[in-house]
C-alpha cells in the first residue's frame, strides 16, 4: 500500500481511537459516575434530624452534622453541635457491581454513602458503599463502634437505608445477606442469606423484617432470630425500599410495577404499572401511597386498592423519595427542580430550580426544604419566598 | 446529537443485547459473543470485498515493487503511477477501511451498552433505566448476571490473559493483510503500525470492562477465520523468526533502492 494511504489509515485510526475515548469516557450520569471502566460510587444520602442539627452522608465519604441556623448565620463550620467524620477510603469490599456477588476481597472504590443516616438514642448510624457500618455519638460525631470490627473483612456494599426497632439495627448488603446488629453495642445478632444482592432498605414492623433483593425475592424474617417466615418470588428484581402499614408491604420493581403484598402470607393484593421503575422509597400517609417514579411522575394511589388518585409530571426522573409536611408534598426531580404540591390534589403550588442534579430525598422543616445536590452543596430553600437562603459545601472549604 | 445517537444506535444495541442475554439463559457473556458474530455476519459482504481487495493487492505486489524502484527518487510520480496501477486493476486502496469504519459506531455502542447494562454502581443503574424498552424480557433481566467463565464482565480482567489474547489476535489479523514493502522506511513504518495497534488495544484491555475485551477477541478471531478462508491461507502472516527477508540486503550489500538513492545524491553532488 502506498505511503499516502498508509498515512491516511494511521490518521483515521488515531481519530477513531480518540473518538472512542471521548464517547466512552464521557460522564453521562450528570452527577458523577460514568467514565471509563468502573464509575465512581458517590452516594445520595438524605437528611436525619437530631436536636437542632441535620445529619447526612456526603459524596466524598463524610458523615456531616450541620445546624441550619448556624449555616443561615454564616458561622464558621463546625459551630456548636456541628461535626464531621471522614470515612477512610480504599477499604476492601467496595467496587461491587450491581450484578456481581461482592466479596470482601473486591477492589477498592469511593466510600460513597447512599443511605440516609439513622439517629436513635444519641447514636447516629451510617453504612457505606465500602461495606462498613459506623455508629457515632450523635452530639459529637465520635465513633462509638463499627461493624465489622477493626481488622475484620467488610461486608458487601450497603446501598439501602438501615432501619431500627430501637433495640436492633437491620440492613441488607450487596453480599446478598441481611444483618441484624445490637444497636447499642454493634454486636452481631444474626444474618440471613438471600438469593441475590440487596441494594434497598428492609422494613421492620411488629417483630418482622421485610426485605427484597435483586433476584426478585421478598422475604419476611423474624426480627429476633432471622428465621424465614415466608418468601415470595416476583417476576422482576426489587427496585425500591420496602414500606409497611398495618396489613401490607409496598415496593417498586424493575418491571415497572408498584406492588402491595400481604404481610401475613406474602400474597399479592394489587400492583400498579407505570412507565419506568419505582426506584424511590414510597411514602405512606393518611391511607394514600405517594410513589415517585423514574418516568418523571409522582403517583398518589389509594393504599387499599392501588387506584390512581392523581399524578404529577415533573421535568425529569425522580430518584429521591418525596417528603410531606402539613398540607404539602415536596419532591425533587433529578434535574434539580424542587416542587411543592398540594397533598390532596397534586396541584403545583410552586417550583424552584436548584440548577444541579439531585438524587437524594429532600428534608422538610416548616417552610424550609433542604436538598443535597450533586455539586456537593446542601441547599436551604425557603418555599414561601421561593429562594435559596443559604448553601453549604460538603467539601468544607 | 446525543439523543439521536441514543435512539438510533445505543438503545437498540443495548436492548438487543439484554434481550439476547435473556434468550441465552441469562448469560450476558454469551450474548456478547452472539452479537459479535451477528455483527460480523452482517458485515460479511464488506469483509469479503476487503479481503478480495487485499488478495488483488497481493497480486499487484511485483508491479508495485517495480514502480517503487523505478520512481524511488520521485515521490509525486510514484504516487501517480501507483494510483494509475490501482485504477487499472480496479482496486480502491482505502477499500479495506470501510468495514472498520462501519463497525465503529456498533463498537462504540457495544462498549456503552456493556457499561450501561452491567451497571457497576447505583448511578449507572439509574442511567440504564432511561435507555430500556418496556419489554418484559428486558425488564425481567435487570440486573444482569455478569459472571462469565470466571470473568466479571463489568470489570477489567485482573489477569493478563485477555490483554494477551486481544493483542495477539489483532496482531495476527493485521499481519495477514499487511504486505511487505521494498522501501525500508515504509517497511519500518508498516511494522510499527502492525505492532502498535495490538499493543494499544492490549493496554486498553487492562482498564476496560472485560465484556468489551471479549468482543474484541471474538471479533478478531472471526476476522482471522474469514481472512484465512477467503484469502486462501495466512496471507502475509509469517512468524517473525521464520520470516524470509528478501527485501533486506545482506551486510555490505546495498538494495536497489539504496543504490538508487546513493546514485541520486552523487549526481546532485556532481
Amino acid at each position: 500500500m502506498s505511503k499516502v494511504s498508509k498515512s491516511i489509515k494511521i490518521v483515521l485510526l488515531a481519530s477513531i481511537l480518540l473518538l472512542v475515548f471521548v464517547v466512552a469516557c464521557t460522564d453521562q450520569t450528570g452527577g458523577g459516575g460514568g467514565g471509563c471502566s468502573s464509575a465512581a460510587a458517590q452516594g445520595w444520602s438524605g437528611f436525619s434530624p437530631y436536636n437542632k442539627v441535620l445529619c447526612f452522608g456526603s459524596m466524598e465519604g463524610k458523615v456531616i452534622a450541620i445546624d441550619p441556623q448556624a449555616r443561615s448565620d454564616n458561622m464558621t463550620f463546625p459551630a456548636t453541635g456541628e461535626w464531621v467524620y471522614v470515612i477512610k477510603t480504599a477499604t476492601p469490599g467496595a467496587g461491587c457491581g450491581a450484578m456481581s456477588m461482592c466479596s470482601s476481597s473486591s477492589s477498592a472504590a469511593g466510600a460513597g454513602i447512599y443511605d440516609t443516616p439513622v439517629v436513635v438514642d444519641n447514636l447516629t448510624y451510617a453504612g457505606t458503599y465500602t461495606g462498613k457500618v459506623y455508629a457515632f455519638n450523635a452530639s459529637r460525631g465520635v465513633v462509638r463502634w463499627t461493624y465489622p470490627r477493626e481488622g475484620f473483612d467488610t461486608v458487601g456494599a450497603i446501598v439501602g437505608d438501615m432501619v431500627t426497632d430501637k433495640q436492633n439495627l437491620y440492613f441488607g448488603s450487596a453480599n446478598t445477606k441481611v444483618y441484624a446488629l445490637d444497636a447499642a453495642s454493634g454486636d452481631f445478632l444474626w444474618e440471613f442469606q438471600t438469593s441475590n444482592k440487596i441494594w434497598t432498605a428492609p422494613a421492620v414492623d411488629k417483630g418482622v423484617v421485610y426485605v427484597g433483593n435483586y433476584g426478585g425475592n421478598v422475604y419476611a424474617l423474624s426480627a429476633d432470630s432471622g428465621k424465614e417466615i415466608w418468601n415470595i418470588k416476583i417476576p422482576s428484581a426489587v427496585a425500591s425500599s420496602i414500606v409497611t402499614d398495618n396489613d401490607s408491604i409496598y415496593f417498586g420493581t424493575f418491571d415497572r410495577n408498584l406492588y402491595s403484598i400481604s404481610k401475613e402470607n406474602g400474597q399479592e393484593k394489587w400492583k400498579y404499572t407505570a412507565g419506568n421503575w419505582f426506584w424511590a422509597k414510597p411514602v405512606l400517609y393518611n391511607g394514600k401511597i405517594y410513589a415517585a417514579c423514574l418516568d418523571h411522575n409522582l403517583y398518589a394511589l389509594d393504599e387499599n386498592t392501588g387506584n390512581l388518585l392523581w399524578k404529577f409530571e415533573t421535568e425529569s426522573p425522580i430518584v429521591g423519595a418525596p417528603a410531606i409536611s402539613g398540607k404539602y408534598l415536596y419532591v425533587v426531580c433529578d434535574k434539580g427542580t424542587l416542587y411543592k404540591l398540594d397533598l390532596d390534589t397534586g396541584e403545583k403550588i410552586s417550583s424552584m430550580p436548584i440548577g444541579f442534579t439531585v438524587y437524594g430525598s429532600p428534608y422538610v422543616s416548616g417552610d424550609m426544604v433542604y436538598v443535597y445536590a450533586r455539586d456537593h452543596n446542601v441547599y436551604a430553600v425557603d418555599t414561601v419566598k421561593n429562594t435559596v437562603v443559604w448553601k453549604f459545601s460538603s467539601f468544607l472549604k | 446529537m446525543i439523543d439521536i445517537w441514543n435512539v438510533a444506535i445505543l438503545d437498540p444495541v443495548l436492548n438487543g443485547l439484554i434481550a439476547l442475554s435473556t434468550l441465552l439463559w441469562n448469560n450476558f457473556g454469551l450474548a456478547i459473543i452472539v452479537l459479535t458474530v451477528a455483527v460480523r455476519l452482517i458485515l460479511l459482504p464488506l469483509t469479503f470485498r476487503q479481503t478480495r481487495s487485499t488478495v488483488a493487492m497481493q497480486a499487484l505486489q511485483p508491479k508495485l515493487q517495480e514502480i517503487q524502484k523505478k520512481y524511488a527518487r520521485n515521490q509525486q510520480q510514484l504516487q501517480k503511477e501507483m494510483m494509475k496501477l490501482y485504477k487499472e486493476a480496479g482496486i480502491n486502496p482505502l477499500g479495506c477501511m470501510w468495514p472498520m469504519l462501519i463497525q465503529m459506531p456498533i463498537w462504540i455502542a457495544l462498549y456503552q451498552s456493556i457499561m450501561h447494562a452491567l451497571a457497576a454502581t447505583p448511578e449507572n443503574l439509574l442511567l440504564l433505566s432511561q435507555h430500556l424498552y418496556a419489554w418484559d424480557m428486558v425488564d425481567q433481566a435487570i440486573p444482569l448476571n455478569e459472571e462469565f467463565i470466571g470473568l466479571h464482565l463489568s470489570q477489567p480482567d485482573p489477569t493478563l490473559i485477555l490483554a494477551i489474547l486481544v493483542g495477539v489476535t489483532m496482531w495476527v489479523q493485521q499481519k495477514m493483510v499487511t504486505p511487505p514493502s521494498t522501501n525500508p522506511q515504509q517497511q519500518q513504518m508498516s511494522s510499527m503500525t502492525t505492532l502498535m495497534m495490538p499493543m494499544m488495544f492490549a493496554f486498553f484491555t487492562l482498564s476496560f470492562p472485560s465484556g468489551l475485551a471479549l468482543y474484541w477477541v471474538v471479533s478478531n478471531i472471526i476476522g482471522i477465520a474469514v481472512q484465512y478462508f477467503v484469502g486462501h491461507g495466512w496471507g502475509y502472516f509469517t512468524m517473525p523468526s521464520f520470516r524470509p527477508q528478501p527485501q533486506t540486503a545482506p551486510a555490505g550489500q546495498k538494495t536497489e533502492d539504496q543504490k538508487a538513492l546513493k546514485d541520486g545524491s552523487e549526481k546532485k553532488k556532481g
